[in-house]
């Protein structure tokens, strides 16, 4: 058995020692038969993937994957700020007849998306018996069914390491179709809820923040889905799970 | 340098590590597409919170991820892959590399994806943690347990055992 333990020796081997540590471990290896071949033997893998694998960077890119970058999309990040002030004077009083604008133009969309949010965590989070229609335990059903249901492929977040675990899911009735919610406590029984409902206006935000009551929301849209994160904790803990959300998500 | 610029930068190396976790050349691109896609499209919520090339490798596992969701039945396929061992003693200098595809190719998912990181990238520790989403020590033993297994599946018998060779002068 080498005596220098193999993590280490990995670490050595990926340059994630410090300077001095590498080189007490350097000198040791003379006496080490078998750390040395373990890192002949780690050696010969990198060789063995980079011969298999990296010569494909060193090809010219495809075309169409150049074209994705190159055909810039016209998109609407956040409503250019004169067709907000537009709809602040009251263009938007125009209604119907400004269909067209409908997806640039509704300033109401992203707090009809954190009401909704907030109503359905407020109506669930409170449940003892029936918070969720499918629980964490079934987890492949719950995101193959969620998924099904929304038309999107949508698994539910990881918020582990911010204490809090995903205790299940159910189905909502939405504005745009079908809306999932999914929930989660951390050790102190405090539940956050996950609000996932469909875009038709292909409309995106930043992130937002909302107040209702001692509910807090983070919320955005991203073209396709519209997501909102709703909780009683304090902000700065529901912002970092927004933003693990976010991270998941994309 | 504007974000599509990065994006642009980041293809070639994204397309490297895309065609070391799927084998196939043309899925991998296929892969690389879905996730320039997703990047350009969402090109407005990146948070500049570190270089755009961790973010693309964001994207692009994640993309990975939903296809693995969407075709269960692949998962299985290539987990449950079985890889002969090598024959002893007809390789010294390299591996051969037809066994090095198929053990790469039968690593659990996770354990894959760490391993090209590293080994394929040159991430360090750190970025590959923060890209995974993993702690650093989650990172190193998926790291320990793909290399370790690529070296029973490529015929390399362990270097342990105290050798009697020392003895003779």
């Amino acid at each position: 058995m080498t005596q220098i333990p193999e993590d280490r020796l990995l670490a050595y081997f990926e340059g994630a020692l410090g300077a001095e540590d590498a080189r007490a471990l350097a000198e040791r290896l003379p006496d080490e038969p078998q750390a040395r071949a373990l890192l002949e033997v780690w050696a010969r893998q990198n060789a063995a993937i980079t011969a298999l694998y990296a010569p494909v960077a060193e090809e010219p890119v495809p075309e169409r994957l150049l074209a994705v970058t190159r055909r810039r999309p016209p998109t609407i990040a956040t409503p250019a700020p004169l067709l907000r002030i537009a709809a602040m004077l009251g263009l938007l009083a125009l209604g119907g007849a400004g269909g067209w604008l409908a997806a640039d133009l509704r300033p109401d969309a992203p707090r009809a998306l954190a009401e909704a949010a907030i109503a359905a965590h407020e109506t669930y989070v409170v449940e003892v018996i029936h918070p969720v229609e499918v629980e964490a335990t079934q987890a492949a059903h719950l995101t193959g069914w969620i998924s099904n249901r929304l038309g999107h492929s949508i698994a539910p977040p990881d918020f582990a390491a911010l204490g809090f675990r995903l205790m299940g899911g159910r189905v909502l009735p939405g504005d745009t179709g079908a809306a999932a919610l999914f929930m989660y406590e951390d050790d102190l029984g405090r539940r956050v809820t996950l609000y996932v409902a469909p875009e038709t206006g292909g409309a995106q935000t930043a992130f937002q923040f909302a107040e209702q009551g001692d509910m807090q929301s983070f919320y955005w849209m991203d073209g396709t889905l519209n997501y909102a994160v709703v909780g009683d904790i304090p902000r700065d803990a529901l912002r970092r799970i927004a933003l693990a959300a976010y991270d998941q998500l994309i | 340098m504007t974000l599509l610029d990065e994006i642009e930068a980041a293809i070639p190396a994204l397309r490297r590590y895309a065609h070391g976790l799927i084998g196939d050349r043309d899925a991998a691109d296929d892969l690389v597409q879905d996730c320039l896609e997703r990047a350009v499209a969402k090109r407005h919520h990146w948070r500049r919170d570190g270089p755009a090339r961790a973010w693309m490798f964001r994207i692009l596992l994640n993309c990975h991820r939903d296809n693995l969701r969407r075709r269960p039945r692949h998962l299985t396929a290539v987990e449950d892959l079985a890889v002969e061992p090598a024959l002893p003693g007809d390789q010294e200098a390299h591996l051969a590399l037809t066994e090095v595809q198929a053990a790469i190719a039968a690593l659990p998912h996770d354990q894959r994806e760490a391993l090209l990181l590293v080994a394929l990238d040159g991430m360090s520790f750190d970025e590959a943690a923060a890209t995974l989403g993993i702690p650093k020590g989650t990172l190193m033993s998926r790291l320990g347990r793909a290399r370790e297994k690529l070296r029973v599946q490529t015929g390399r018998e362990r270097p342990a055992r105290p050798t009697p060779k020392r003895q003779t002068p």
